[in-house]
This record gives C-alpha cells, sequence and structure tokens, in this order.
C-alpha cells in the first residue's frame, strides 16, 4: 500500500552523457514533501535530462535517481506514486482530451470516472471531447496537468509549465501548485525563468550546464542577496552619491530621491549623511527580487566557469 | 479551485501480474481506437479488398474454361485397365514383354483394384521406363523394387485377406518381394488384371508476368505375355476367366487393348497419383488476392502505432505510465494483431464470397461447382489469410520500433513482402521459389489451395516463415526498446 509512502525525490551523482556532450554532471538534490521546489536553469542546462532521468526514462551513467526511495522503473502502478508533465504537445493530434487522459488511466488501473474529474479540476471540461490538434497551447497544458494529477500522485513533476498559458493562466496554475503543495505533495517545476517561480517556490535547485549552482531555500537565497543592501531616500541626492562613494560605498540611484547603497553598514551611513547636514528621511532595508538572486547567482557562476576555461 | 484528496489516502490495492498486463492491453485498445485515421485504415482493409474482388472477379469470370470444375479431387485416377474379378485369395502373375518409352514414369503392370470405380483403393506392381520396378497404393505410397528392373520382366501380386503383397522375378523362377500393404477393408472379390498409363508431358515458359504452360497427353503402350489369374484353393472365378475393358484415360480415344494368343497389348494415357494439378490457376488464392493491397494500409498502421508516440514524444508518457516496456509491445502486438486479424478476417470472407458470387454471374460457364467456406482447404485459406494480415502488422510494429521513422520502416515491411513475386517471373524456378521460401512473402502461400508446378512452400509452412520473421523482429525490438532512452 502507498499510504505510507513518503514523499521525496532523491537525485544523487546523476551523470548522464549524449556522445560527447555531458548533459548533467554530478548532480544531487532532494525535493521534500509539502513544498514547490523550482528547478531552474537557462535553456539547455540539463533540467529535461534530469526529469528524465527521475522517470526512469534515460538511464544515468552513473548515480541514482529515487521516488519515495524506490527507483521509477520498479514502480507498478506509477501514476499513483508520481504524475509528470514533460511535454504538453506530446499528444496524438487525432485522439480527444478525453481520450488521451483514458489510455493513461487504463494503464494504471484507475476509473474511468477519473478523467472527467482531473478535466474539471484543470478547466477542461467543456473541451473533453476536442481533439488534441484542434486545442491551444494553453489548453495542451492544461491537459498535460491533468494528466500529471490523474494519479493523485504525492509526487508531481512539472517541465516549463507555464509555456504557453495567458496571464489568467499563469495565475491559475501558480495556485494550483500551491495547493498541491499545502496537500502535503512533493512538487518539482523546471523553469528557464526564474520570475516565473516568484511567489510560488518554497525552494530553488539552480544548475547551470549540468551542474548544480544553488540548492537553497527562497527566504535564504533572497536573504542573502538582500544582505548589506540599503536604501535611502533624502532630498540631497547627488551630493550623497558623491559623499558615500567617496567613503568606499557602491551607490546606484533609484527613482527620483531614492539611493540604494553597498558596503557600508547602515548606521554610518546615516551618520555620514547627518555629518554633512543632508536629511535621510527614509532608512531601509533593501529587498532583492528573485530574479536578482538568481542574475547574482548565475553571474558568480558564469565568472567561475570564465575562470575555470582560462586556468585550463 | 476543487481540491483533490490527501496524497497516499484511499488507494487502490496493488493487483497480480496478469491483471496489470490486460490494463496494458486495454489502455492500447483505447489508444488504437481513439484515432480516427487508424479506425479508416482498418477499414480501408475490407474496402481495398473488395474492390480488388469487383476488379478481378469480372475477368476471372472469363478465363474460366467452360465445364473446368472449381474444385477437383485429390488424385488422379487414369489408365487402361484388362481386368477380371478373383474370388478371394489368390494372385495375378504376367510378364511385361515390352514398354513405350512414352515418359520416364510412364507405368505397365499388374494391379488389384478394390471396385471399377475412379478413386477406389489399390495396389499396383509395375515397371518404368526410367525408374525400375515399384510398387505403389493409396495414390502417394511409392515403393521401389529390386532396380534395374525393366521390360521383359515378371511381376506378381497376391492378395492374401486384407493383405496384397508384390513379388518380382527376372526369369519366373527366383521371385523377391518388392512391397506388401494393408488395404483395410479389402471386399472378398475384387477387379485384378493389366494396366498401362503414362503422365502428361509438361513444357512451360516463363516470361515476366506470364507463364504459358503447354500439357500434352502421352500415349503408354506396353505388351504382356505369361498372364495368368489363380485363386487359392482351386474356387472357380466368377468371371469364366474372360478378361474386360476399363479405361479412364485422360484422353479417351488414346486408350485401348488387343489381345491374340495370350500377348496382350494395352495402350493408356495419364496417371494414377496425388493429383498435383500443377498449371491450374487458384481460385480461392485469386480471390483473396486484395489482401495484397490492403497490406499495405495495415503495414502503415503497424509502423504508425509506434512512430507517431516516438515522433511527438508521448513515447515518454507511455512508459512513464508503464514502466515494464516489454509489456507495453507486447500489448501493442496484441491489440494491432487482434484488430488486423479481425478485419483481415471480414475482408477475406467477403472477399471469398463476392468473388465466388461474382464469378457465377459473370462465368457463362453453367453448373461451376460450389466452393464452400466449409471446405477446409479454402477455411485454411481465408483464415489463414487473416493471420497473414495480422502477421503483416505486428512485423511492421517491431520493425518501426526497431528503426523509428514511419518512412524507413514501411518500406522495409512492404518491399521483401512485394519484390519476390515481382521478381520470380523473371527468375529461374528454383531461384524464384528461395526467394519465396526466404523471404517474408512466403506468408503468401497460406492463401493456395492447390499445389501448382511452381509452388513455392506448403500453406502453413509459408506463414510460419512469415511469423518467425515477425517473432524475430518482435524480440530485437524489445531488447533495443529497453535498452535505448525513451
Amino acid at each position: 500500500m502507498v499510504a505510507a509512502m513518503d514523499a521525496t525525490i532523491e537525485v544523487q551523482g546523476v551523470r548522464k552523457r549524449y556522445g560527447p556532450t555531458v548533459a548533467v554532471d554530478d548532480l544531487s538534490f532532494t525535493v521534500r514533501g509539502g513544498q514547490v521546489t523550482g528547478f531552474v536553469g537557462p535553456n539547455g542546462a540539463g533540467k529535461s535530462t534530469t526529469l528524465r532521468v527521475i522517470l526512469g526514462l534515460d538511464a544515468p551513467d552513473e548515480g541514482t535517481a529515487l521516488v519515495g526511495g524506490r527507483p521509477y522503473r520498479s514502480l507498478r502502478t506509477p501514476l499513483l506514486h508520481v504524475g509528470a508533465l514533460l511535454d504538453a504537445t506530446a499528444v496524438h493530434p487525432g485522439r480527444r482530451a478525453r481520450d488521451h487522459l483514458l489510455w493513461m488511466a487504463q494503464s494504471n488501473g484507475l476509473p474511468g470516472g477519473r478523467v472527467e474529474e482531473v478535466l474539471e479540476l484543470v478547466g477542461l471540461a467543456s473541451a473533453a471531447r476536442r481533439r488534441a490538434g484542434g486545442l491551444s497551447l494553453g489548453m495542451l497544458q492544461r491537459l498535460g496537468i491533468a494528466g500529471a494529477v490523474l494519479g493523485d500522485a504525492p509526487m508531481l513533476l512539472f517541465d516549463e509549465p507555464v509555456n504557453g498559458l495567458d496571464p489568467d493562466g499563469i495565475r491559475w496554475i501558480r495556485g494550483f501548485l500551491r495547493t498541491l503543495a499545502d496537500e502535503g505533495r512533493a512538487v518539482l517545476v523546471s523553469s528557464h525563468l526564474m520570475s516565473e517561480l516568484e511567489d510560488t517556490a518554497d525552494h530553488l535547485v539552480v544548475i547551470g550546464r549540468g551542474r548544480l549552482i544553488a540548492d537553497t531555500s527562497v527566504r535564504d537565497l533572497l536573504a542573502a542577496a538582500s544582505k548589506d543592501q540599503i536604501q535611502v531616500r533624502t532630498p540631497g541626492r547627488s551630493e550623497a552619491m558623491t559623499l558615500l562613494a567617496n567613503a568606499g560605498a557602491t551607490v546606484t540611484a533609484g527613482d527620483r530621491e531614492t539611493l540604494t547603497i553597498s558596503g557600508l553598514p547602515a548606521e554610518r551611513v546615516v551618520a555620514l549623511l547627518g555629518e554633512h547636514g543632508l536629511p535621510v528621511m527614509e532608512v531601509t532595508q533593501h529587498r532583492a527580487s528573485l530574479e536578482e538572486a538568481y542574475m547574482e547567482l548565475t553571474r558568480d557562476a558564469l565568472d567561475y566557469e570564465a575562470v575555470a576555461l582560462e586556468e585550463a | 479551485m476543487p481540491t483533490m484528496t490527501k496524497p497516499g489516502a484511499d488507494r487502490q490495492p496493488e493487483t497480480d501480474g496478469r491483471d496489470r498486463f490486460g490494463r496494458l492491453v486495454r489502455a492500447e485498445w483505447t489508444k488504437l481506437r481513439t484515432v480516427p485515421r487508424w479506425l479508416m485504415a482498418l477499414a480501408a482493409v475490407i474496402g481495398l479488398a473488395l474492390l480488388v474482388v469487383l476488379i478481378e472477379s469480372d475477368q476471372a469470370g472469363n478465363e474460366v474454361e467452360e465445364g473446368e470444375p472449381l474444385e477437383e479431387p485429390e488424385f488422379r485416377d487414369e489408365l487402361h485397365f484388362v481386368h477380371q474379378p478373383l474370388s478371394g485369395d489368390g494372385s495375378i502373375t504376367a510378364r511385361v514383354v515390352s514398354q513405350e518409352d512414352s515418359h520416364e514414369w510412364a507405368k505397365a503392370g499388374v494391379i488389384v483394384k478394390e471396385r471399377l470405380e475412379v478413386g477406389a483403393p489399390y495396389a499396383a506392381l509395375l515397371v518404368t521406363p526410367d525408374h525400375g520396378v515399384r510398387m505403389q497404393w493409396g495414390f502417394e505410397h511409392d515403393v521401389a523394387g529390386s532396380g534395374g528392373g525393366a521390360a521383359p520382366w515378371w511381376l506378381r501380386l497376391t492378395r492374401s485377406g486384407d493383405v496384397v503383397t508384390g513379388y518380382e522375378s527376372a526369369d519366373a523362377t527366383n521371385w523377391q518381394q518388392v512391397g506388401e500393404v494393408d488395404l483395410d477393408g479389402l471386399p472378398s472379390t475384387v477387379e485384378v488384371g493389366l494396366f498401362v498409363a503414362s503422365p502428361d508431358v509438361v513444357t512451360i515458359a516463363r516470361q515476366y508476368g506470364s507463364n504459358s504452360v503447354n500439357e500434352a497427353a502421352t500415349r503408354g503402350e506396353a505388351v504382356f505375355d505369361n498372364v495368368s489369374v489363380e485363386a487359392d484353393g482351386g474356387s472357380p472365378s466368377p468371371g469364366n476367366g474372360e478378361w474386360n475393358d476399363y479405361d479412364t484415360s485422360v484422353e479417351p480415344d488414346l486408350g485401348g487393348s488387343t489381345e491374340s494368343d495370350g500377348v496382350f497389348t494395352l495402350m493408356g494415357a495419364g496417371d494414377i497419383a496425388r493429383n498435383v494439378r500443377p498449371f491450374g490457376d487458384d481460385l480461392v488464392e485469386l480471390s483473396l488476392s486484395g489482401a495484397r493491397v490492403g497490406m499495405l494500409a495495415v503495414a502503415a498502421l503497424g509502423a504508425l502505432f509506434i512512430t507517431a508516440e516516438f515522433r511527438r514524444g508521448m513515447i515518454r508518457t507511455t512508459f512513464a505510465a508503464s514502466p515494464r516496456r516489454g509489456r507495453v509491445l507486447a500489448a501493442k502486438a496484441i491489440v494491432l494483431g487482434g484488430a488486423t486479424f479481425s478485419v483481415g478476417l471480414i475482408a477475406s470472407v467477403v472477399s471469398f464470397l463476392g468473388w465466388q458470387a461474382n464469378l457465377r454471374r459473370t462465368s457463362r460457364t453453367p453448373g461451376l461447382p460450389e466452393l464452400s467456406l466449409a471446405n477446409p482447404t479454402v477455411l485454411r485459406a481465408v483464415v489463414g489469410t487473416a493471420v497473414l494480415v495480422a502477421l503483416v502488422a505486428v512485423l511492421s510494429l517491431a520493425i518501426a520500433t526497431i528503426v523509428r521513422h514511419t518512412a524507413v520502416a514501411i518500406p522495409l515491411v512492404i518491399l521483401p513482402l512485394l519484390v519476390p513475386s515481382i521478381l520470380s517471373g523473371g527468375l529461374p524456378l528454383p531461384v524464384a521459389n528461395w526467394l519465396t521460401r526466404l523471404t517474408p512473402a512466403a506468408g503468401f502461400a497460406v492463401q493456395q489451395t492447390v499445389t501448382r508446378y511452381d509452388t513455392a512452400i506448403a500453406p502453413l509452412v509459408g506463414l510460419g516463415v512469415l511469423a518467425a520473421y515477425a517473432a524475430v523482429a518482435l524480440g530485437v525490438a524489445t531488447m533495443l526498446l529497453r535498452r535505448r532512452d525513451a
């Protein structure tokens, strides 16, 4: 019975090569239940390869991937354990939306009524009898998501689920992913755009060129990226910029009266401005966006790559 | 947004493996039936078969010669027979003085025949121009004598109960047994006597697309003397020793006999043997020729059933739902095979019946005998055609799984099936026959209902060759499917 199954996806030391290209290189991370884990990296970073390895579709050259402590290929009714959306367009265009879900349900012994339930769940009930070839990309994404949740699985993988969705759809999928995680499921969502995961992901796994760049909670990442940056509002902005720059701070001008300062502690900034008679109207800790934090991370990674290349 | 149940709650218990395989078969059947084009391909098998029937049977109706029976007996029983009855045990002895070399298998000798009727059981002891002394019975049994036996030669058949024994001798002193046969249920009075037969001479000219066959009767002739019929225990001959003529020669004016002073000269044309009907059209096979066209639709369907999944990446959804890939392929093969067998069976039954009906309508020949589906040979061809269609589909599925591209798979399936029949007309017969035996085209043999001079392989053996190709291809496909990344 599956009731006691733990909803954890573990990737350990996975390495996968396609010919001379190393797609994934010694990658390890864990996806836990009750969280949305963002799986982020630029196109070609190895995200889809990793998902295929987790699903037992591609065999890794080294390492293991376990779902609920077991290799995927050992599952006898895998849809009840792991639901996955890999490619929303991987549907025969001549087949009706409902029939596409029906064969999936039958293959895992799920009742046909479950198909109607998940179509309702993703808002496709009215398109159930339409052929896949006539569905928009957004509708195909919903169909793919319906397929992923068909088996009511405790572990879910979504590869770029936001692609092709309209703003309404994007809002919907964010809420949907959150609900799934709040129910205790492990949800892994890949994306090449960090901004798509803003306000959705609890945890991030960032990869570049097949290697792990960061495995961190969103809160820690933002805190790290925001650390030692403060925002100051002052009417004497240009004098303040010169002053602070001379004192060794890095200063960038924001809108109208704000400055973003790093490299100097807040007390020192306030004291300096006070000494020179510049009024300080507001001092706040700067809150970095996820996108900024990601840029910082990947910049470091790219610098590292550049250094490594030069040394080589 | 509707919420879902808590993970892990309310799950169905896992069931045993056989049940799970049943699920796979159901899922694959859903895949097959929910793509309208695939259903159209299945319907096309029936449609194309019917079309071929309409076109071909009109022509065939004119080709069937007047009075030519559609159903022929399994044997030929053509001879000139000079006979008298023999009651109870006894023997017939005669010397073949000379024999015309009308055919290497021309026959002259003595015979015990149950009664004067075509097909009645017999045992014959005979000499031939090129194959020595033979003892033959039941239209297919043939035992060679001592070798070197040729006219002039002494022959004797004795009857004891149901057992007939043949002896030969060069000098009427030293007799040597040739063979012995138990003719079960032989009546107490049988017909014994002398006979002569001589098979047709056949010449064949082969050209691309057509074979012209010339069959000419030959006239056998042999001279006998020292003819004696002896009943054991001296019981009187029911015919008072009087000889009578019985002739079933292939052309009646070629048969005949003369007798003077105990020297008999017999003439006859034909053969006493299994009927190989080597040159007649196989009307059942012709009626099923639509399968060759329908096969194209089936081969395309078989390939698409898997390549459609490869092309769009749907194979990943399939293997994510069912990681045991060998079972997926097996389920696909069963569903595809079952569906194509069903339409193939409908197509071949309808073709056969439609052909028969059309032939009857268009042929001016009265009294064509009815060929029935209940005839086991016909049934084998009709059902075998459906199996043939299903095997082509499964072969195509397997090849397409190996090469993963529709455009590569379909020619790989179709060409070996069609090329032998196109080439064979222009090749020497043994080469053409080996080409047919060794390629998947051997499967078409299952449509044969007569054995012809150019028959390459027995019906079920041919089907077996095709099945072997399909099985090997499936095995390779399974291995590759397991090994390769999806």
